[in-house]
């Protein structure tokens, strides 16, 4: 949502900005230049009027009857009309020209002695008139000026000052989709990358390109980081792995001593047998442990390649379930296989398998009197393997939670139960990700918990 | 009374595990290196052997290879990673069986003893298997011309066990069940490396077997 608003933002602010900015120019060019003309040809019009006014008294004085000629090539040199009015009588004027066009007030103006120039606008025509008193013949000669032609010069400019804007903004809307692309991208690059190296894709690295300065420190600086960050979790999954190898020897000829105390327990006093019992006890948890340990290092590093096999999972899970019930001495559960459940194919690590189905029983059986039923169902594509219990069950706001590492639940706090290592669930999922499967914690038929795998059904493959 | 060998360079380890069996009833010769084991060996002639693969000098498999060539004894080896290419290293180098530390005590004496109690009890019938001719009352192969093929007892086992399948198919787990003799759900590289190196000695073409033949998700057969 926000990458879509910067590239938004960014986009509105560079259109909207240089829309604002060359709509401005255009407005100031024009009015500016509109002024400009407007004034010249007043100018040159105000001028020339004057000149015409003088010819017309001229021609009053002289020979009156020409004024009539005069007019007509004044019309046809300077496109202007000339009317004339002697003792408030119109005395002549150019053809096709109307006394209407000069307002009575610029007429009682005129007559009173004053000159007056003014711009009108008649039915949409801007024209400019003046007027000129002549006293000395009670005449005044008005002379009206067409501005049409510069007009049309200003629509012309007013036109290709508004295309220029428009062309303008849209230039300027481009250059904001590419900056935009330009800064985005990495962005967008970065919170890929970003979002790979979440999903556990560690090797992911931007690529340098010849880009900008700012965006190549960022590129470098995120490879730095996420090298750091693989860096240091190599480091954590090693020094896991080398602590729990050092504890391998001595923990060997620990195990080995008190299992030779316990082949002399007749020897012992009854607080030396005792003792003996809770060393017994202890070794056994503290062997588990490392061995948890160890297998997760191992699967952390990535260090002991996983052996996919493609099993009959039926029969896999048949074994892996007596096995297990048997070297641990529990009960075994049931295997109930749903009836179109024919003999599908999975592709897993056999070993770690039935670390899964051990880890799953013996917690069950920790916390729920143990397993009632493995319940055994199936799509298309995926199998189901529901590892139910008739125990509390688990709340809802703690499933995700029995997967971490190292987590007791309210549960394990409430009755004080034999405790386990801790890593059993968090290894039961390392290892079903590791066949492409997942696991959840649903509720079981009988209201206990139902620890749900999901592994996908392969239709072939090779041993 | 079993004659046990203890190859082990750490010494508490060696000695805790001389303590164990002693009190089992064993008769233990111990060693810090292979090359001591190996002369223990052959002077003394022992039942059974564990062995160290991270060993000074002479390395673990090294002593199991020279200790395999000699003898038929059950080897146990005592690998301390349990990578597949340890495992898989040792039992081509002669093992019948592995242990990863830090391993529970009382299971390898229970293997100990489970390879110790191991003898051939349900006799098969004699039986062809090619141009090989297996009587397992007697325990032994032989070609067509008289001279005797060597199998390891276990390998020994592991075919006499399938024969008696009549041609069933066996899961990895009935074979480490059957011939192993202890059921825990071992792993199944066991089973997978004893196969490789019967096929080695028995088919003639060991990459497409005739005889031994894997039946995928399921396990190996005999064909007779």
């Amino acid at each position: 949502m926000r990458r879509r608003s910067l590239r938004l933002r960014l986009l509105v602010t560079f259109g909207l900005g240089s829309f604002i900015l060359s709509s401005m120019f255009a407005s100031l060019t024009y009015f500016g230049v509109q002024r400009l003309l407007v004034n010249n040809q007043q100018q040159t019009d105000l001028r020339q009027s004057y000149v015409n006014a003088a010819l017309v008294r001229s021609t009053l004085y002289t020979s009156p009857p020409q004024l009539s000629n005069l007019l007509t090539s004044i019309q046809k040199a300077t496109a202007s009309i000339v009317l004339v009015q002697t003792h408030n009588q119109w005395l002549a004027r150019s053809d096709a020209s109307s006394t209407k066009d000069v307002s009575k007030g610029i007429i009682k103006l005129v007559n009173d002695g004053h000159p007056v120039q003014q711009t009108l606008n008649v039915n949409g025509q801007v024209i400019f008139v003046v007027g000129v008193p002549i006293p000395a013949v009670e005449t005044q000669v008005f002379e009206v000026f067409p501005l049409a032609n510069l007009e049309h010069t200003l629509r012309v400019l007013l036109l290709v000052l508004v295309l220029g804007a428009l062309a303008t903004s849209i230039i300027g809307m481009s250059g904001g989709l590419w900056v935009t692309r330009r800064a985005v991208r990495p962005l967008e690059e970065v919170s890929l990358a970003a979002a790979l190296i979440a999903d556990g894709a560690l090797t992911t690295r931007l690529v340098v390109t010849q880009a900008d300065r700012e965006v190549q420190q960022l590129t470098e600086s995120f490879n730095e980081m996420v090298s750091q960050l693989v860096q240091r979790l190599e480091r954590d999954a090693r020094f896991a792995s080398d602590v729990s190898h050092e504890l391998r020897s001595p923990l060997t000829t620990l195990a080995t001593t008190a299992s030779v105390l316990q082949q002399h327990r007749a020897d012992l006093s009854p607080a030396g047998q005792e003792s003996l019992d809770l060393l017994l006890a202890d070794l056994s948890i503290f062997q588990s442990l490392v061995e948890d340990l160890l297998e997760m290092a191992r699967s952390d590093a990535g260090a002991v390649p996983l052996v996919m096999e493609s099993v009959e999972a039926i029969e896999l899970l048949h074994q892996s379930v007596r096995s297990s019930a048997r070297r641990h001495g529990l009960d075994e559960p049931v295997v109930e296989v749903d009836a179109n459940v024919d003999d599908p194919l999975v592709r897993v690590d056999r070993r770690r398998f039935e670390r899964v189905i051990t880890n799953l029983l013996d917690n069950a059986h920790r916390y729920a009197r143990g397993v009632i039923a493995l319940r055994v169902t199936r799509t298309a594509t995926q199998l189901f393997i529901n590892v139910d219990d008739a125990g509390p069950g688990i709340p809802v706001d703690e499933r995700d939670a029995v997967f971490e590492r190292f987590f007791r639940g309210r549960a394990a706090h409430d009755r004080g139960i034999a405790r386990g290592t801790g890593l059993g669930l968090a290894l039961v999922r390392d290892h079903v990700r590791a066949f492409g499967g997942t696991i959840a914690v649903l509720e079981s038929p009988e209201g206990g918990a139902r620890f749900q795998i999901v592994l996908p059904i392969v239709e072939g493959g090779q041993e | 009374m079993a004659r046990i060998l203890i190859v082990e360079d750490d010494d508490h380890i060696r000695t805790a595990l001389r303590l164990m069996f002693e009190g089992e009833g064993f008769v233990v010769d111990d060693a810090p290196t292979g090359e001591i084991g190996v002369a223990l060996f052959t002077r003394m002639a022992s039942d059974v052997a564990i062995i160290d693969v991270m060993l000074p000098g002479m390395t673990g498999f090294e002593t199991c290879q020279a200790l395999r060539e000699a003898s038929d004894l059950p080897i146990v080896i005592v690998s301390a990673r349990d990578d597949t290419v340890d495992v898989v290293l040792g039992l081509e180098s002669g093992a019948d069986d592995y242990v990863t530390k830090p391993f529970v005590p009382e299971e390898l004496l229970a293997r100990v003893k489970a390879h110790l109690r191991r003898r051939p009890e349900k006799s098969t019938n004699a039986f062809k298997l090619g141009e090989l001719f297996v009587v397992p009352d007697e325990g032994v192969v032989r070609h067509s011309d008289g001279t005797e093929l060597h199998l390891t007892s276990t390998e020994f086992r592991l075919l006499t066990d399938l024969a008696s399948a009549n041609g069933k198919v066996l899961s990895r787990e009935d074979l480490l069940e059957r011939v192993w003799g202890y059921d825990y759900f071992g792993d199944s590289r066991l089973v997978d490396v004893h196969i490789r190196r019967l096929r080695m000695k028995i088919e003639p073409d060991a990459a497409n077997p005739m005889f031994l033949v894997t039946v995928r998700g399921a396990g190996y057969k005999l064909v007779l």
